[in-house]
């Protein structure tokens, strides 16, 4: 594999980890958080992010069921809560973006589930890890790499 | 030629999309977070091909709202018509760029689909040769950024405003 760049402006960087810190702010629920953040970078490939979240989901007790099965929600039965799902939904739909806007019954299963400034925030951190997804994939920034 | 028609028909268009969510109020911090990332990502890009790269982006991701923002931000900052038309079609109409903005017209798709597959390494080294690395990082920022502001206009379902037939911007 070709070596890429491991640049990365400065002020970007700390805009980016400041933008993340906004998001996480007021969501509640770091196991969601960790959920969400793990689904997308399956669906962008970034072995860097996968590697960084599934570790911090470790760390905060989330069980190797469900992380082992977070690729496969829809059909994991009751392994995921209905309010998961929701947001596992809304994850996928908002990663995938290009193949067709956000689906109003994935919007609104979601809205159901989360308050307005709630969801809010959940967006905002599905938005701010495709983002992180971006800029690790572009660069190939390996996993578990300490230049990034 | 008589016609009957009225000098200025009235044309009934469908009604416009209803917003979801107010994100920028109900996460003003979340909001500010974005506008310093994006005005960091700007830094060291030559402004006219930032609105190429923001615009294709925006056709990928049919984000209505930033397509209507940054088709007349380009126009306002004097880009062609010419070049806005034929974004969508760049490969076919190559003559209308520069090598620069082709290579990173072609980066900002791969990064965009990104569910397709990866950034392949034969678009990434056509940018390297045209952009030194700091600016290629910057590029890549730039890409990740629009890409970010589609996800909220999209998924918020903000709603550009209304233009009429001959209306300019």
């Amino acid at each position: 594999m070709t070596a890429r760049t491991t640049h990365l402006d400065a002020e970007v960087r700390s805009a980016m980890l400041a933008l993340s810190a906004a998001a996480k702010r007021d969501l509640g629920d770091p196991a969601l958080a960790e959920l969400v953040q793990i689904r997308a970078s399956q669906l962008n490939r970034c072995a860097f992010c996968l590697d960084m979240h599934l570790e911090i989901a470790r760390k905060q007790g989330v069980s190797d069921r469900r992380l082992d099965l977070v690729a496969v929600w829809e059909e994991a039965g009751d392994v995921f809560d209905e309010r998961e799902r929701a947001a596992l939904a809304l994850t996928e739909a908002v990663t995938v973006l290009t193949d067709g806007f956000v689906p109003d019954e994935v919007y609104e299963r979601a809205a159901k589930h989360f308050e307005e400034d709630r969801l809010a925030r959940l967006i905002a951190l599905i938005t701010v890890i495709n983002s992180w997804n971006r800029l690790m994939v572009s660069r190939r920034i390996p996993p578990g790499s300490s230049r990034w | 030629m008589t016609t009957n028609a009225p000098e200025n028909p009235v044309v009934e268009y469908a009604a416009a999309p209803v917003p979801r969510l107010d994100w920028a109020r109900l996460a003003p911090d979340v909001f500010k977070a974005m506008v310093r990332l994006d005005a960091a990502a700007g830094r060291g890009l030559d402004p006219a091909l930032r609105e190429l790269v923001k615009i294709r982006a925006s056709q990928l991701n049919r984000c209505a709202f930033c397509l209507d923002m940054h088709t007349r931000d380009a126009l306002a900052a004097g880009e062609s018509v010419e070049r806005i038309v034929q974004l969508s079609a760049w490969e076919e109409a190559r003559h209308f760029y520069t090598e620069k903005e082709l290579a990173a017209l072609e980066l900002t798709e791969a990064v965009t689909v990104l569910t397709d597959g990866f950034v392949p390494d034969e678009v990434y080294e056509r940018a390297a040769k045209h952009f030194e690395e700091a600016e290629l990082a910057q590029l890549i920022a730039a890409i990740t950024v629009i890409n970010a502001w589609n996800r909220f206009g999209v998924t918020c379902r903000r709603v550009p405003g209304t233009p009429r037939p001959g209306q300019r911007p």
